[in-house]
């Protein structure tokens, strides 16, 4: 319905919010029947170029275990100057400063158009941002020499107030003093030996809590700023020195002997960097930035010994039960991560290295704190060099687009509940009448802490309707959820941005039909597949595709149209026609299918799954396949073996790769030249075109993708030949007659296939 | 200004490295992250095969056989609108380009810019600055700076004498992000020196009287609670 997909889009420009249902089953027992789950997809700081922040306080409700903001939801008494919350109905008093307000001039906060809206506050000292670089040396000279010129670049992109830090390891960890005499010193640490907090901090010199630095406030003696700055100091200050101090950076001196892996110890590193800044900077936006060049060897943390005999597990070692060293190096940054994330830092990884380097265990910390992590073949790429600077980009209004320590709170209505989340976030634990008992994803709680976010960061929240059978809905009536997010900008002010929506209640029974056209089977896809990944993580593979399955097949079986035992009856209404598509491709994922994937690899892919926004993650689920050719103007294709023709260019961008196919007499027409004849200059243009639609996202996107240019025949075929739905194999060649379309070589079950097996058992009444 | 190029990228080091942008033309891009290519080919029709699709009249060849021998040639067609999902510009290769500017117009501003900051600015600061313009010169004078360098620090040279002060370090930050083998030993000399002229008590004018507005852009926040009356139909 045309109608739907407008309020679809338009709520999710205004709020940043896609729910799975956008009318909502009235009744526990009948939201269970919808298979479905109840759930959003939020951007919390969806970038809104219209909405200018306002500097006041929000108001909020003055119940104790409510405190909502107000929003247009409220009914207002404009003349007693009251206004009820719409969540806990309790009457509250509007503040003085709200004396003038009437019909026809109403605060921001409750027109319906500022349904999202932004409050700039003061609430204590502005501290600034934080950047500790923590730099493997264990690299070669080309790689290292690369590092250290793209470390003295981001000085000059951080902000000039920004502390900045640096801690080096290879056997040993050197925490680097910053100052701005002549002698630089450092404290080293061995490798071998994890240390607590107070340990680093005593062994630091940094005995007593700091005091945050106190910028432009003269008056104030900074006795003990003097002393924990020594680590940490502002970009503007130190930016000479620091860059002479990169420079000078050598290659960890420890001799690496034939047959061995350089000893690295990563795990200390950042044991060292998450103390230093507990003990110091508690409770302000930091990014603690880890580039390594290879896996931790050494220490506590390590993942693989110094043998390079013994390569590093794979998924066959860890089916097997074979990998050593995982748990411990998982429980070891795991414990690192909650740290840093209740300290609200954040903790990047840049692993560059042809070799796997330990994401797999190392990945909760950025996880779990909202760091950003970035694989490559080496710093001396393109690939790093570039999704490095985007990690300083900036926005329209020239603000970098990076926050910080933002904690997210979420009210419902009575009727709901909420069941749990999603994302790069951490739990606050934070127990109220809306928390449900039943947990998906991280639960038992309605506030998180996502420590490090920006425009895109997207989390999946899901919900549980509690209200319990045949309970009355007044008519018309509405269940709202307010998103309360508290971050830190980067500028470092502190503000707040409050999403408020509502949508009808309505009972299954009489209205089913009502539900299901409001069903929006993306964010549906995308928040089913945000819980299947999340299970495999926690549980085994083929376990997650069964229940995967499970849910599609009941989910056809309510809302599908047909005759019992009839396959051939079966219908999908259109609020429902791609969603089997979706988790056909989510079941071939690298999501779900960690065949042909490392350790490392699979974990990588998660880690941008699980933040992306929806149109995103529906590339990663589902690639997008645009078909260049003399027969008209570009368009989308079919993600299909039928869409490889041999006089078209394919443009395939699976959000980590963008592949650009040329078809066999393309391919063979820029063999023969024709590309430079200045009468087969349309042929120039159509090479061409393509390549600038590329440019536009590998101008744009983080992490930059894997650009890969081939051809019919070519071995990177591959990437295009993996992804479509092979509806053409070896084996079903001749079935069709004439041939069009390249045949696959593969023994995947075919979309065709798919749906026919999925119509059966939708339609049997055995099921 | 900052140039716009494209460059390959490394082939040895990463496989399907993607290709290099400018900071030029990153930061033409910056702000808005939307995916152009986002619409997806309807289903088919349920039943349908997809194996026979409305098509384009291709030559069907049989998939034993081997290619065409007698492959005609594309069809003609002089210059036309580029057939482009998006359209806009493409970015050209780094320009080959020459730079008559003499080092001594780059650096004088420089040092007479370091000369004024002695007054109020650290001795220390001062002399690391100094020992950085030094190692300028010395690059400039061995022909060890690209032509695109030269003539980049000319601009910024320029900016700095007409104190647009935002425009400099944008100059600079592009010369880091584009050039930062050829100027990391040097440039962060050139950063401090922009960073301390700009804060110079007033009164230190050199050039033309154009002075910056506020350094960074700041959104004009809502002050009072009780809006101006906003007659928007809810």
């Amino acid at each position: 319905m045309a109608t739907y997909l407008e309020f679809i889009q338009q709520n999710e420009e205004r709020d940043g919010v896609r729910f799975s249902w956008n009318v909502w089953p009235s009744s526990r027992l009948e939201a269970t029947r919808m298979v479905v789950p109840l759930a959003c997809l939020l951007t919390p700081l969806k970038e809104r170029l219209d909405l200018p922040p306002v500097q006041y306080e929000p108001v909020l409700c003055s119940r104790p275990t409510c405190k909502a903001v107000l929003n247009p939801l409220c009914q207002v008494d404009y003349r007693a100057k009251l206004w009820a919350c719409n969540f806990c109905f309790q009457r509250n008093q509007f503040p003085p400063a709200y004396a003038g307000i009437s019909e026809v001039n109403q605060p921001a906060e409750l027109m319906p158009q500022f349904s999202t809206i932004e409050y700039i506050v003061q609430r204590g000292p502005q501290t600034p941002l934080i950047f500790l670089y923590v730099v493997d040396t264990c690299l070669e000279e080309e790689d290292l020499q690369a590092l250290k010129e793209s470390l003295q670049m981001s000085l000059s992109l951080l902000p000039p107030d920004a502390l900045v830090g640096l801690i080096t390891f290879g056997r040993m960890v050197q925490v680097h003093e910053l100052s701005c005499e002549g002698i630089s010193k450092s404290y080293v640490f061995r490798g071998t030996k994890d240390l607590t907090a107070k340990q680093i901090q005593d062994m630091l010199g940094l005995s007593r809590p700091a005091v945050p630095m106190q910028q432009g406030r003269p008056l104030q003696t900074p006795e003990q700023p003097v002393i924990s700055s020594r680590f940490l100091q502002p970009v503007h200050k130190i930016d000479m020195n620091l860059t002479d101090l990169l420079g000078e950076l050598q290659r960890d001196p420890w001799p690496v002997t034939q047959g061995k892996r350089p000893l690295r110890s990563t795990g200390v590193a950042l044991s060292i960097a998450v103390g230093l800044l507990e003990g110091t900077f508690p409770n302000t936006g930091a990014r603690i930035m880890l580039f390594t060049g290879g896996p931790p060897t050494q220490g506590p943390g390590m993942v693989v010994g110094d043998e390079l005999k013994t390569p590093i597990r794979s998924w066959h070692d860890i089916e097997k039960d074979n990998a050593r060293f995982m748990k411990k190096a998982t429980k070891h940054y795991e414990t690192l991560a909650n740290r840093s994330a209740a300290n609200g830092h954040c903790i990047d990884i840049y692993a560059c290295a042809l070799d796997q380097t330990g994401l797999l265990e190392m990945k909760c910390c950025a996880n779990l704190t909202g760091g950003h992590m970035v694989m490559g073949d080496s710093f001396n790429t393109s690939l790093f060099k570039q999704t490095f600077q985007r990690v300083f980009s900036k926005g329209y209004n020239g603000e970098f687009r990076m926050a910080f320590g933002a904690n997210l709170d979420v009210k419902t209505s009575r009727e709901l509940k909420i069941a749990g989340a999603i994302g790069p976030c951490m739990s606050l634990n934070a127990k109220g009448p809306c928390v449900s008992e039943n947990e998906l994803g991280i639960g038992g709680t309605s506030q998180w802490k996502i420590c490090s976010l920006d425009p895109s960061t997207t989390l999946a929240i899901y919900f549980e309707v509690v209200n319990q059978h045949n309970a009355p809905i007044p008519q018309g009536g509405r269940g709202a959820v307010q998103f309360v997010t508290h971050y830190q900008h980067s500028s470092t002010q502190k503000r707040i941005r409050v999403t408020t929506i509502a949508r009808n209640w309505a009972d299954a029974q009489t209205q089913l039909q009502h539900i299901e056209a409001a069903f929006d089977q993306e964010a549906a896809a995308v928040l089913m597949a945000r819980l299947g990944v999340y299970r495999a993580e926690s549980e085994e593979g083929p376990d997650v595709l069964r229940w995967l399955d499970r849910q599609l097949i009941r989910l056809c079986q309510k809302f599908g149209q047909y005759n019992k035992d009839d396959p051939n009856s079966f219908r999908l209404s259109e609020s429902f026609s791609l969603y089997p598509q979706f988790i056909f491709h989510l079941r071939r994922s690298p999501f779900l299918q960690v065949f042909n994937n490392s350790p490392d690899e699979s974990s990588y892919y998660r880690h941008h799954f699980a933040r992306q926004d929806l149109t995103q993650s529906l590339i990663m689920i589902q690639p997008i396949l645009y078909a260049y050719s003399f027969h008209g103007p570009p368009e989308p294709v079919l993600l299909d073996s039928s869409s490889i023709l041999p006089d078209r260019i394919l443009l395939m961008d699976t959000f980590f790769q963008i592949v650009i196919y040329l078809g066999e007499t393309i391919a063979q027409w820029q063999k023969a030249g024709y590309q430079d004849m200045p009468e087969y200059e349309n042929f120039k243009h159509l090479l061409q075109a393509p390549l600038d639609d590329a440019q536009e996202i590998l101008q744009t996107r983080f992490p930059m993708p894997r650009y890969i240019h081939t051809e019919h025949g070519g071995s990177q075929a591959r990437f295009l030949l993996s992804k479509v739905n092979p509806s053409q194999t070896h084996n079903n060649l001749y079935a069709w007659g004439q041939e069009s379309g390249a045949p696959i070589l593969t023994d995947d079950v075919s979309l065709q296939v798919f749906m026919d097996h999925l119509k059966k058992l939708a339609v049997s009444s055995a099921s | 200004m900052a140039e716009s190029y494209v460059k390959p990228g490394n082939q040895e080091r990463g496989w399907n490295d993607p290709p290099q942008f400018s900071y030029g033309l990153q930061a033409q891009a910056g702000g808005s992250r939307r995916t152009p290519l986002t619409r997806r080919a309807p289903p088919p029709p349920a039943g349908a095969p997809p194996g026979a699709p409305p098509g384009p009249p291709s030559a069907p060849a049989d998939p034993a056989a081997p290619p065409p021998r007698a492959l005609g040639p594309p069809p003609q067609g002089s210059a036309g609108a580029a057939p482009r999902a998006e359209a806009r510009p493409s970015a050209a290769g780094p320009e080959q380009e020459e730079c008559s500017v003499s080092a001594d117009t780059v650096l004088a501003p420089l040092r007479a810019a370091l000369d004024a900051c002695r007054a109020t600015v650290q001795k220390q600061v001062c002399n690391d600055i100094g020992r950085r313009l030094t190692v300028l010169e010395d690059a400039w004078a061995q022909g060890k700076l690209s032509a695109p360098v030269r003539k980049r620090m000319n601009l910024l040279v320029q900016e700095l004498q007409q104190q647009h002060w935002d425009a400099a370090d944008e100059i600079h930050r592009s010369l880091m992000v584009d050039h930062v083998n050829e100027v990391s030993q040097w440039m962060v000399g050139v950063k401090r020196l922009i960073a301390e002229t700009r804060d110079l008590p007033s009164g230190h004018t050199d050039g033309s009287a154009d002075t910056e507005p506020a350094t960074e852009p700041v959104t004009e926040p809502v002050t009072e609670p009780a809006a101006e009356p906003e007659q928007e139909e809810p």
